[in-house]
């Protein structure tokens, strides 16, 4: 016992400070790491539980249905159907050639293209979207380990091309993508939701983790002041007039003078919304490049009562008479003479009638929509006056329609306005502006000076009603006065019962309007847009329609061709407007 | 230090001789080993039922049926005087080596590295024996050297003595760990029998200098964009940025972090970890404190570390009161491998250090692991039972 008894007396002090020393390196050496786990824990917690539920979670999206866009009437007129989407993930699948031939079979797909997909390794591979709800139901009746049914919303209209080129079509997303699926894209898309799924590293989902549900917020629902039936009875009288006329196109604008409110646009062609990406048979060729589709597609989606102007010729008239009263510079009274043509400096502008209109008074210039008439009372309100009040009717600005793409007025330059540009201002020449503007300002005129914001959007609820928010537009009073208004309403009832336009007389009412024909640029091409603004009743306009045809052959006179439309028109939409 | 002995004591009254037998030591050991064994389950179970079939308690089970013969070897080696094994020592060096050399021709390989050996069906980690072996190879041979350690000879002697073994270890199994750990195991033994301070110091700094040294050329290497660094530089660049190398190097160390970070000072809950799902190699391995960190939070974290500062702690308080030098330096050995490990290992699964590979005694999975821990711990009970009470 010798080594222990030195171990008990020389030694053991040291080798006991030593020990405890090593202990309370240990502890310091612990201390520092318990300050790196605060560190960790307490600081970084954020950052890496973050990444981590970055890692974890896997997200699915749940889209929103998409708002309805519902007609005056409550009609449907953009819906929703369910279509599915089969996707599959790969470290799900237990049985993969089982997948791939129930898959290939139900999908009408052929096994290479499945098989491939089956095998490729990625967490979620998609086989087919838009896969109709019926064959969805019938996949997911195999029960198939590792193939997923996800419900999905694709646009529907139940009218396939009613109001195509108004309404617009949505896209891939369900985004819009022209007319009012664009214009009210953030009332109608709602909020896509998504579900988080926790998974493990492979992929699996952890079914005692649950998952998290963030609920989809829908679209709301857009109710349009467009009424179906007469829209589509429009549509009918567009489609037999560019038939019978050999038109290239033609459309008809039916509008509520009163506030603005449009009951139907239309611009015959119009496309299937359902294909929206399918070009008629006569241009769909098989070998057309990228960009020339791309462009035959634009043109067909055209909307050319807001995206296109067009030289309104003597509807516009009814402007130059309701400035030039507005301005005193001409009453109804005053007599004119018309040998056919009128000087403007050295230019002779003719008037239609070669012959000429003779005497008349200015009801009968109208009437006769005499140009040498107009041209004189341009003369007399001057650049000044015809700039002011062109203003004034809002015709330098656009008219602020819920459509995309509205042109903008075709004008010359004030300072650019000489004798002959104001002569030919004066009887619709040398200048454009839309067809709504036309309308709009039509309406102005007999509406008692007020010029309304046109539009379709009236109002969007939730699909359940509630949530109803409604839409005001501007309305801008005195662009004349109420006077010249009833003056105005008188002179183109004249023009109805026993002027140019006495094509669109109905027995039993009283209808107002102006027709017009215009030759299109370039002069002498032979091409012309005949064309005819009515409304009624004449003494309180409630409705107001434009119809323009395009380019038609043989007879081309609006007071022939445009007025006969509008009166079949304004034959069956008045009863209907009166129930 | 006699007040607290004495609340241990336990008196023999067939002999009526009063000895010692040190109940909170062995009340820590089995805490950790229970509480080991249920993060084990909780870590394991998710994997196990992929891997096996169904059998959520695979790993578990290996390590129930380790921990219940290890329990039983360490019981059956407390009641063995230590003295006993002291002619071993020279023998288990010996055959520490040959161990280590039959894993050339018969070792089992296993992520990249040979480490493990199969005798008669049992797997089985040399590198766990080399450390046990030499904690009684220095034990003994201090003792034999007596005063001849304070010489400078006697230092460098004491210090040569476990390099063979670690070059081994650290070339043929490419276990750096235990390397790490068999050398710190001597320097620490070597600290407690010198009587000065000045050269341990002087070491202490040098390895530190070292490492410094060498993580900065590592860098400036990188910087230079040399390509030819092998996977201890890239693991010393991912410990520097590990989402800089969050696909590779860096994948691990990111992943504990992750878990380690979101369980915040609660912690999710026992059982609630989502890292374990399969995101964290490795996870009831040598990362299994990172899961402990996210299912049981910083108090959970803190509360096992506290745990084995007080089994150091009871480790001191046996050394100190010794019956003799070769128990103190047994126990000291032993105080120096489990300290040395579960520093290494927080330290690694906290990113405080670079990647090295090792586990978290009591508590990772491994069988031969907990073994020889046991058999450590029962040396450890067979030293505080030649406590006489009298000596005190």
């Amino acid at each position: 016992m010798r080594e222990t008894d030195d171990y008990h007396n020389a030694q053991k002090t040291f080798h006991r400070n030593k020990t405890v020393t090593v202990l309370f390196l240990c502890i310091a050496v612990f201390l520092g790491l318990i300050v790196r786990l605060v560190y960790l824990m307490v600081f970084q917690s954020e950052h890496y539980m973050q990444k981590a539920k970055e890692l974890h979670e896997r997200e699915r999206v749940i889209k929103a249905a998409r708002g309805r866009i519902i007609d005056a009437n409550g009609e449907i007129l953009a819906d929703n159907r369910t279509v599915c989407t089969i996707s599959v993930i790969h470290n799900q699948i237990e049985n993969a050639d089982e997948v791939v031939a129930v898959l290939s079979k139900e999908l009408d797909l052929s096994e290479e293209y499945v098989r491939k997909r089956v095998e490729k390794y990625t967490s979620i591979e998609k086989i087919k979207s838009n896969v109709d709800k019926s064959v969805g139901d019938i996949i997911r009746s195999y029960e198939l380990a590792g193939v997923k049914v996800d419900e999905d919303f694709k646009r529907y209209y139940p009218y396939d091309s009613l109001a195509s080129k108004v309404l617009g079509f949505t896209g891939g997303d369900n985004q819009g993508i022209i007319g009012l699926e664009v214009i009210y894209e953030e009332y109608l898309k709602g909020e896509a939701g998504t579900i988080l799924t926790v998974t493990d590293a492979k992929g699996v989902e952890v079914p005692e983790a649950g998952e998290e549900r963030i609920e989809p917020v829908n679209g709301k629902d857009l109710y349009i002041s467009l009424d179906r039936n007469i829209q589509s009875y429009a549509t009918q009288l567009a489609l037999q007039t560019m038939e019978t006329k050999q038109a290239e196109s033609v459309s008809i604008i039916v509008m509520n003078p009163q506030n603005g409110e449009l009951m139907a646009m239309t611009n015959v062609p119009e496309f299937d919304l359902n294909n929206p990406y399918t070009l008629p048979e006569e241009l769909g060729e098989a070998d057309l490049s990228a960009e020339k589709e791309q462009e035959l597609l634009n043109a067909m989606w055209r909307n050319g009562c807001i995206n296109d102007t067009y030289e309104p010729g003597s509807t516009f008239k009814t402007v130059t008479a309701a400035a030039a009263l507005e301005e005193g510079v001409v009453t109804v009274d005053d007599s004119f003479s018309c040998p056919g043509y009128v000087m403007v400096g050295d230019r002779r502008i003719r008037c239609h009638k070669i012959a000429g209109h003779g005497a008349q008074n200015f009801v009968q210039a109208t009437m006769n929509s005499c140009n040498p008439v107009f041209v004189t009372v341009g003369l007399r309100l001057g650049v000044d006056n015809f700039y002011k009040y062109f203003r004034q009717f809002g015709l330098l600005d656009k008219t602020g329609i819920d459509l995309p793409g509205e042109a903008g007025t075709i004008m010359h330059k004030k300072e650019n306005i000489g004798q002959v540009e104001l002569a030919t201002i004066s009887f619709g020449q040398s200048f454009q502006i839309t067809p709504i503007q036309l309308a709009v300002t039509a309406a102005s005129i007999v509406n008692g000076g007020k010029r309304v914001t046109p539009h379709f959007g009236v109002r969007v609820a939730n699909a359940d009603g509630t949530g109803s928010q409604s839409f005001t537009y501007q309305v801008r009073e005195g662009t004349i006065s109420e006077e010249t208004s009833a003056t105005m309403r008188y002179m183109l009832e004249q023009v109805v019962e026993n002027g140019g336009g006495k094509n669109a007389y109905i027995e039993g009412r009283r209808i107002g309007g102006k027709t017009a024909t215009s030759q299109t640029l370039p002069r002498g091409s032979g091409k012309y847009i005949a064309s005819f603004m009515g409304f009624a009743p004449a003494d309180d306009p409630q409705v107001l329609a434009i119809c323009i045809i395009n380019h038609p052959q043989g007879t081309y006179y609006g007071g022939q061709i445009a007025a006969p439309v509008i009166k079949q028109l304004f034959e069956n939409i008045l009863p209907y407007l009166e129930e | 230090m006699a007040e607290r002995v004495l609340a241990h004591r336990k008196s023999n009254k067939a002999n009526g001789i009063g000895t010692y037998m040190d109940y909170s030591l062995l009340f820590i050991v089995i805490f950790l080993l229970g509480f080991g064994l249920v993060m084990l389950y909780s870590t394991s179970s998710y994997e196990a039922n992929l891997t096996f079939d169904g059998d959520s308690a695979w790993y578990f089970r290996k390590q129930l049926w380790a921990t219940i013969l290890g329990v039983v070897v360490m019981l059956t080696v407390a009641n063995i005087p230590y003295h006993f094994w002291e002619r071993f020592a020279v023998l288990g060096y010996l055959v520490t080596i040959v161990l280590i050399l039959l894993i050339i021709p018969f070792g089992r390989e296993s992520h990249g590295a040979k480490r493990w050996l199969i005798i008669a069906g049992v797997s089985f980690q040399p590198a766990e024996a080399a450390k046990l072996c030499m904690i009684l190879f220095l034990s003994s041979m201090i003792c034999s050297m007596g005063k001849r350690i304070r010489t400078r000879k006697g230092f460098y002697m004491v210090m040569a003595i476990p390099v063979p073994i670690a070059l081994m270890l650290w070339r043929i199994t490419r276990n750096m760990s235990s390397a790490i750990i068999v050398m710190g195991i001597a320097a620490l033994m070597l600290f407690v029998s010198c009587p000065d301070y000045k050269r341990f110091v002087l070491l202490g700094l040098a390895a530190l200098v070292g490492a410094a040294l060498l993580v900065f050329v590592i860098v400036r290497m990188a910087d230079a964009g040399a390509d030819e660094l092998n996977f201890r530089g890239a693991r010393i660049l991912a410990w520097l940025d590990p989402e800089a190398y969050a696909s590779g190097t860096g994948f691990q160390t990111l992943q504990g972090l992750y878990a380690i970070g979101s369980g915040g000072i609660l912690g999710k809950g026992l059982g609630a970890s989502k890292q374990k799902l399969g995101f964290l190699p490795e996870a009831q391995n040598d990362m299994i404190f990172s899961v402990i960190c996210e299912e049981l939070g910083l108090f959970g974290a803190i509360a096992v570390i506290l745990m084995f500062i007080m089994l150091i702690w009871r480790f001191m308080v046996i050394a100190n009161n010794a019956p003799d030098l070769f128990g103190a330096l047994l126990v000291v050995g032993v105080l120096g491998h489990i300290a040395i490990q579960v520093i290494l290992n927080i330290a690694v699964v906290t990113n405080t250090i670079p990647n090295t590979g090792i586990s978290l005694p009591f508590i990772s999975y491994g069988g031969t692991s907990v073994m020889f821990l046991l058999i450590e711990i029962g040396l450890v009970l067979s030293v505080a039972k030649g406590i006489h009470l009298k000596d005190l």
